[in-house]
């Protein structure tokens, strides 16, 4: 497609700005109800224990206290279903996650809920309660539980191993010998479980004119969006009704059945606004369930649970740690030949987490190595739980090899957009292990990385800053530095859902999550595309479930653009039909004779089209709707039928390849010698992520995540002490996010604007590439200002800069974890 | 409801822990002491607390002629041990009690200085008490009852055959009785404590025992210190006492006199070179 | 008894609207009274529930401890004035632009706009071991858990350490002592003045406190003389990020210069010790020395002279020593500024 859309790729203010930048916008928080009570978390003080005895009389006869939930007030979790005519899934390695628990893993792991009249009264009740602990063993550093004789986090072992229905725990302890390298500072590599390889690297390491061999560390980091997951439950009519803060709207609502133990139609969901979730709130939030569950007890009364900031940072998830070593061979042209890339993964306490395989796969995606290997293990601390943060393991790649390819770039006397450049990915670009069904790699639906190096190293001025890079001025030197962030971009397969109503106006119904990156509008100005109508016509549903949303994508891992403006594209190209159909039925001719633009079907407006579909029925107001849709658009399309003409349709269109975006980033920053205090002078980044939707979106995206990439290079910190596994850097100002004044001096961003050739629209996810492109540019900038030896672990602190300066060494080790 | 006598706090984990005694126990311990001084002052103005009568005393000293002018009853190194050990003693105090009273200053090094040569000390006098002097001779044990009662006797009025002190007198060595107990109770745990603080010696480690060990240590370093404050308060009492004077110039200079010997001390229980009885023993 | 953060308890709120009431508040409730000026420090504390106090006394309604006027040469300015009165103040901008600077650089605008100068020289130690409510050395208790083989220390001290090593996180309390400034205590029994530099305690001397500052006595006003006003000027703060941070460590100097010979200066580094370090033997070298790279090292190398690192916060030795550097050299030539 080419670029000559009317509305993609323009300017507009979406429809719910006004609201935000008014206070007017609800969040979860801002609800009330008639008789409300408020609840309270009682969080363990210990990273491993199991609960002996709760005595809470003295807390439950305070005048005010309303009750109490504990763990086992929860439903048990369903067993997996089974598929037809096969054998029933193992049960999971690990008991599940729940919002409480009796066995708390991590510190700061909820224990139980006080409800009562107010706050105060809930919090005076949780300290009158005497809770008997049993400590058990515990490991807050990988390193520590891998060591001999090192503490398991969990009874079950230490390390997650193998995947799918052969996923378990084990107990893995690497040798002395293995831990050899640790006093030399190089990252001990041990047996790992996890593995895939690319050619032979032995070979690979031969054809090398410069092989570096480098041990990184990358923070666990706490997610911390501005909006803590506040929740608000009460039931009516034996339903439940959650205001929650949730990323993706549609997909929450069946996890908060399973979480409660019901049927997904018996859950209304409202979500309008979120603060934030950087993946912490994919499908919502464990803790969800508590006030849901303590409304249930209560009869239905209204419950709400306002979580605090530092029960944020416990319950809120977190970025898992990676210390990385990587041994890469380059030719002189700084070529990779050869990469050995080792991760250990500071998994937290449950679930598997997928970071340091994603790592191996996008740095066999961004550096394309002619032979290659990764190799990782995941084990298994008691810290707060790890999911997914913008750009998983992508960003921790960037992080970990980077700093690498810049200290090459100067061995090997290369430019290191060069080096960039002859390792980038191009078009359908392949990635990952091996797929044994295909016997080949998984490929890209399309690379423009080159374009995207290229365009930015104009717009950024590199060879004018190459100038002057290294130079030392006064006390102060200035350095450059380039990284590419890829990751996954897009997904396919969601329903679209909207109705043209009798009074003329298009409603589209949408279940994407209003979680601040506007995709929940942007996606649907494909109908004003499709319908060639202008934007004024449309009204977006969104954010209540009870008003009948499709099945949607979760908002995470860059999908939604993609995914959902094929929906809008399926949903108004059926639009489109259905009204030309109705069009022919009330004046005769070919359907495909009334053209639809600008409000109208040929001589007919939207509204009169709308009034005879209501009075056709069937497929065209909703009555009937296609087969292949999802159940949860089925219950959504019962909800909305009648109301017009409705458009209902799943995403079909074909794909070749999987989708994924690209950024390149480039930054100067500026080090003070005295003191390695230092900042971002300059910073460009350039998206490579198909058709612009929505340019000023796209520059607040690209800007934010490459701020949250910076964050991490810059000051954000998560910090445990291990004599008693605890966390210290519990409050905001601990954990440093970068304020505003670590925002770069100057910020330029730009777009490739190449339409993606394996989607309707073009265009592609932009969430998460921008964040590992930050840091990973910001990272190798140091080390051009700095030389070889400046930092090995993240972040880049006055401290840790300061001491390399000073001493001309190393000062810092790379292998502990959370200090 | 009753006196709080140790201070409570929390682990990390939350688990309540004892941080030390309660500081107003160090004002019990010093109105004990003031008032045992002021009841024993008084007491020593009413009773008779007789020694050997002075005929007595006349003819055991025709009696045993070998007895020299001068009997050595602490040696040098005894009394450097014991001067040495007072200072430590008081500096440890005043170190400790100073700051809690009000008095600010920088106390630790002070302390914990003053706290190894206690311990030092302690450890030469354990190994000198052991090797060079007769060990039991400062002990308590059954066979000081008669010896208990006849001095019981003899503060009330009644002047008795019983036996009279050997070396050192019972309420001597009771109070070092004491003296060790609550002298090793508190430099113990204070060497342990030196793990608590910036020392040249050893790298600060907490962690060398657990949250409860150390919430005892600090219970008995305190309950001892506390302790030494009223020990101390008697001591001091008793060295100044005109009656006890000769005692205390014998901690200075080394020796009694034959006389003071023969007043206070069962020659049979304390031998000195000279104290066999030309032709027989002593009446007894 | 499970311990819960974040919901402050209730107590009694006075809000005095004269000194003498607020004085005799405090006199009635004595321990059992919490003085409040921006409650920066104090929320902190109370809605962490690790002080309970009964009362709770604001002084936010006292006109006469507000606002910077004239004195002498001098200047006077109330203890409950926001930080960014004091950084809008012409008077201060004009003759003592150290504490402009000092006072600009801390914490975020938001937090300025409600924090005062009385509770920016007064707050309590930052050490998140301490104020995880741990009972430490500075809590009351018999352990230093932020120095330990474990210990993650990189903010604490290099010098001074008592069993506490804990720093005072002030960011004006270095141009205060740099100006000499003189802290006006009342209680009910009356007034005393200290130096600032005498207000400031270590652990050795109270390890529960950072300041002399006595249950029932107020923090009232700071008398800036007019000794330093318009003198050479050198302050800067390094911290990890540019707002909103404490400092790691800070530096404010006063300067007199005679053509290129330092006549005196006072030069006070903090974050770096339990009290604000006065470098009187600095002080003392660098007077009548020619003002020159030679003299700026020397006083740099002299300045860390007997630090005792932790196992994170080695680097504060060459951050001080540099800083105390700058101080004698000035300003630094580097980059044009870029911001």
């Amino acid at each position: 497609m080419a670029n000559d859309y009317k509305y993609i790729g323009k300017n507009y203010t979406t429809p719910d700005l006004v609201a935000k930048v008014t206070g007017k916008a609800k969040y979860a928080e801002d609800y009330r109800a008639e008789g409300m009570l408020f609840v309270k978390l009682l969080l363990s003080p210990m990273p491993h224990a199991r609960v002996r005895n709760v005595d809470a009389s003295a807390a439950l006869a305070m005048p005010g206290v309303k009750g109490i939930l504990r763990a086992s007030d929860f439903p048990a979790p369903p067993a997996p279903p089974t598929p037809p005519g096969g054998q029933a899934p193992p049960p999971p390695p690990l008991p599940p996650e729940t919002a409480l628990t009796d066995e708390p893993v991590y510190q700061g792991e909820p224990i139980l809920a006080v409800a009562a009249v107010d706050e105060t009264t809930a919090a005076e009740a949780i300290e009158l309660i005497k809770v008997d602990y049993e400590p058990l063993p515990f490991a807050v550093d990988p390193l520590d539980s891998l060591r001999p004789g090192g503490a398991n986090a969990r009874a079950q072992g230490n390390v997650y191993t193998g995947a799918g229905p052969t996923l378990k725990v084990a107990n893995v302890k690497w040798t002395d010998a293995d831990f050899a390298e640790a006093r030399e500072g190089r990252l001990p590599m041990g047996e790992a479980p996890d593995t895939f390889v690319l050619g032979d690297i032995e070979e690979g390491f031969k054809k090398a004119d410069l092989i570096l061999d480098e041990t990184l560390y990358s923070q666990s980091t706490g997610h911390q969006p501005l909006e803590t997951r506040t929740a608000m439950a009460y039931w009516q009519g034996g339903k439940l009704f959650l205001h929650g803060s949730t990323q993706s709207v549609a997909q929450t609502v069946p996890n908060i059945a399973r979480m409660v133990g019901l049927k997904v139609d018996e859950v209304v969901l409202i979500s309008e606004f979120t603060g934030g979730g950087f993946g912490s709130k994919i499908p919502g939030s464990h803790s969800m369930a508590i006030p849901a569950l303590m409304s249930k007890k209560l009869n239905g009364v209204p419950v709400m649970m306002r979580i605090t900031r530092e029960e944020e940072h416990y319950i809120g998830r977190a970025r898992a740690g990676i210390f990385g070593r990587a041994k890469v061979g380059f030719r002189k042209d700084g070529r990779i030949v050869a990469m050995d890339f080792f991760t250990i993964q500071d998994n937290g306490p449950y679930n598997p987490q997928g970071d340091h395989r994603s790592a191996g796969a996008m740095a066999s995606l961004q550096f394309q190595p002619e032979t290659f290997r990764w190799r990782g293990i995941s084990v298994l601390t008691n810290t707060p739980p790890r999911t997914s943060q913008r750009s998983p393991g992508g960003m921790q790649m960037n992080a970990l090899l980077d700093p690498i390819m810049a200290k090459a770039a100067r061995k090997l006397g290369v430019d290191h957009v060069e080096l960039l450049k002859v390792n980038a990915p191009a078009g359908k670009a392949p990635y990952g292990p091996i797929v044994p069904a295909t016997k080949k790699q998984a490929y890209v639906t399309q690379a423009n990385v080159r374009e995207a190096l290229e365009q930015g190293k104009a717009l950024f001025g590199w060879e004018e800053k190459k100038a002057t890079a290294g130079q030392k001025r006064g006390t102060k030197v200035r350095g450059i530095g380039v990284a590419v962030g890829p990751y996954t971009a897009g997904s396919i397969g969601f329903d679209g859902l909207a109705i043209v109503r009798p009074d003329g106006k298009v409603q589209v119904q949408t279940g994407i999550g209003n979680l601040g990156t506007e995709s929940v509008i942007d996606c649907q100005r494909v109908y004003a595309e499709v319908l060639d109508t202008p934007w004024e016509n449309f009204e977006v549903v969104w954010g209540n479930t009870a008003k009948g949303l499709p099945w949607t994508c979760v908002s995470a891992g860059s999908q939604t653009v993609h995914a959902m403006t094929r929906a809008a594209h399926a949903a108004a190209t059926d639009l489109k039909t259905k009204m030309q159909e109705v069009a022919a039925k009330m004046r005769g001719g070919s359907p495909a004779s009334y053209k639809v633009s600008n409000g109208k079907v040929g001589p007919l407006t939207f509204a009169e089209v709308a009034k005879k579909a209501i009075e056709l029925g069937g497929k065209y107001d909703g009555h009937e709707g296609p087969e292949d849709i999802n159940a949860f658009t089925k219950s959504a399309l019962k909800v909305v039928a009648g109301q017009g003409l409705i458009g209902v349709a799943k995403d079909n269109y074909k794909r070749d390849g999987n989708t994924h975006s690209f950024v390149a980033g480039f930054a100067e920053v500026e080090v003070d010698t005295e003191t390695g205090a230092w900042h971002i002078v300059d910073y460009t980044a350039v998206a490579d992520v198909g058709t612009v939707l929505h340019p000023r979106n796209l520059n607040g995206q690209t800007f934010g995540g490459s701020m949250l990439g910076i964050g991490h290079a810059v000051s954000q910190r998560w910090v445990y002490d291990k004599q008693y596994g605890v966390c210290l850097a519990r409050r905001f100002h601990h954990n440093k996010p970068p304020s505003i004044m670590e925002i770069p001096h100057t910020v330029k961003i730009a777009a490739t604007d190449i339409p993606d050739p394996e989607t309707p629209v073009g265009a592609r996810g932009i969430g998460e590439p921008p964040v590992g492109a930050g840091c990973g540019a910001v990272a190798a900038a140091l080390v051009n200002a700095l030389g070889d030896e400046a930092f090995r672990r993240y972040p880049m602190t006055p401290d840790l800069l300061l001491t390399s300066i000073d001493s001309k060494s190393l000062q810092h080790d790379a292998l502990t974890a959370h200090i | 409801m009753g006196i709080d006598f140790l201070t409570r706090g929390i682990t990390p984990w939350g688990q309540s822990v004892f941080t030390h005694i309660s500081w107003d126990l160090l004002w019990v311990s010093f109105f004990a002491g003031v008032v045992f001084l002021a009841a024993h002052s008084v007491y020593m103005l009413l009773s008779a607390h007789s020694k050997r009568a002075s005929a007595d005393v006349d003819a055991l000293e025709a009696k045993l002629k070998g007895l020299p002018e001068k009997i050595q009853r602490h040696s040098l190194p005894a009394r450097l041990f014991h001067w040495i050990m007072a200072a430590a003693m008081l500096t440890l105090l005043f170190t400790s009690f100073l700051p809690i009273v009000g008095v600010k200053f920088a106390w630790v090094e002070w302390h914990w200085m003053a706290g190894l040569v206690l311990a030092a000390s302690i450890l030469y006098h354990i190994i000198h008490a052991t090797f060079f002097m007769d060990f039991w001779s400062i002990w308590v044990g059954p066979k000081d009852i008669p010896e208990l009662k006849s001095e019981i006797m003899r503060e009330l009025g009644g002047d008795t055959s019983g036996p009279k002190a050997a070396k050192y007198p019972l309420g001597n060595r009771l109070y070092h009785m004491a003296i060790v107990v609550t002298g090793i109770g508190a430099s113990a745990t204070g060497l342990f404590m030196m793990k608590k603080v910036q020392t040249p010696f050893f790298t600060r480690d907490p962690y060398i025992l657990a949250d409860t060990t150390w919430s005892w240590m600090y219970v008995a370093h305190g309950a001892a210190g506390v302790a030494l404050v009223g020990l101390t308060m008697a001591h001091i009492y008793f060295a100044i006492r005109p009656e006890k004077l000769w005692l205390t110039k014998s901690m200075l200079f080394g020796f009694i006199t034959r006389r003071q010997y023969l007043e206070h001390h069962d020659p049979t229980r304390w031998r000195v070179p000279g104290s066999e009885p030309v032709g027989g023993r002593p009446s007894e | 008894m499970a311990v819960i953060h974040d919901m402050m308890p209730a107590f009694e709120l006075f809000q005095p609207a004269s000194l003498d009431d607020a004085l005799g508040l405090l006199d009635r409730h004595g321990a059992d009274a919490w003085v409040m000026a921006g409650g920066l420090d104090s929320f902190d504390w109370l809605k962490d529930r690790i002080r309970k106090p009964a009362v709770v006394v604001e002084l936010g309604a006292i006109e006469g401890l507000r606002g910077v006027k004239a004195s002498g040469d001098g200047i006077e300015i109330g203890a409950m004035t926001t930080l960014t009165e004091v950084v809008t103040n012409p008077l201060v901008r004009e003759k003592f632009g150290v504490l402009f600077q000092g006072a600009e650089a801390a914490a975020s605008p938001q937090i300025r706009n409600q924090g005062t100068i009385g509770g920016n020289l007064s707050q309590d130690a930052r050490c998140w071991y301490y104020r995880a409510g741990w009972s430490c050395y500075r809590a009351g208790g018999n352990v230093c858990y932020a120095d330990t083989p474990t210990a993650v220390n990189r903010e604490h001290a290099i010098f001074g350490a008592d069993r506490c090593v804990a720093v005072n996180p002030s960011d004006t309390a270095p141009a205060m002592i740099a100006l000499d400034a003189k802290m006006v205590i009342r209680s009910s029994k009356g007034e005393r003045i200290v130096d600032a530099q005498d207000y400031f305690v270590g652990p050795g001397t109270d390890i529960t406190r950072l300041t002399t500052l006595q249950p029932g006595e107020l923090l009232t006003a700071i008398r800036i003389p007019g000794t330093w006003a318009g003198a050479e000027f050198y302050t800067e703060k390094v911290a990890d990020r540019k707002v909103w941070d404490f400092p790691l460590v800070n530096i404010a100097s006063a300067m007199k210069v005679n053509g290129s010979t330092i006549e005196r200066a006072r030069i006070v580094v903090n974050a770096v010790a339990a009290q604000p370090m006065r470098l009187e033997a600095v002080e003392q070298f660098v007077a009548g020395k020619p003002r020159n790279e030679e003299t700026a090292n020397a006083a740099g190398e002299l300045a860390v002279r007997g630090a005792v690192p932790l196992a994170h916060n080695a680097y504060k030795i060459p951050l001080m020593r540099n800083l105390v550097k700058r101080a004698i050299r000035g300003g630094d030539n580097g980059w044009a500024s870029t911001s």
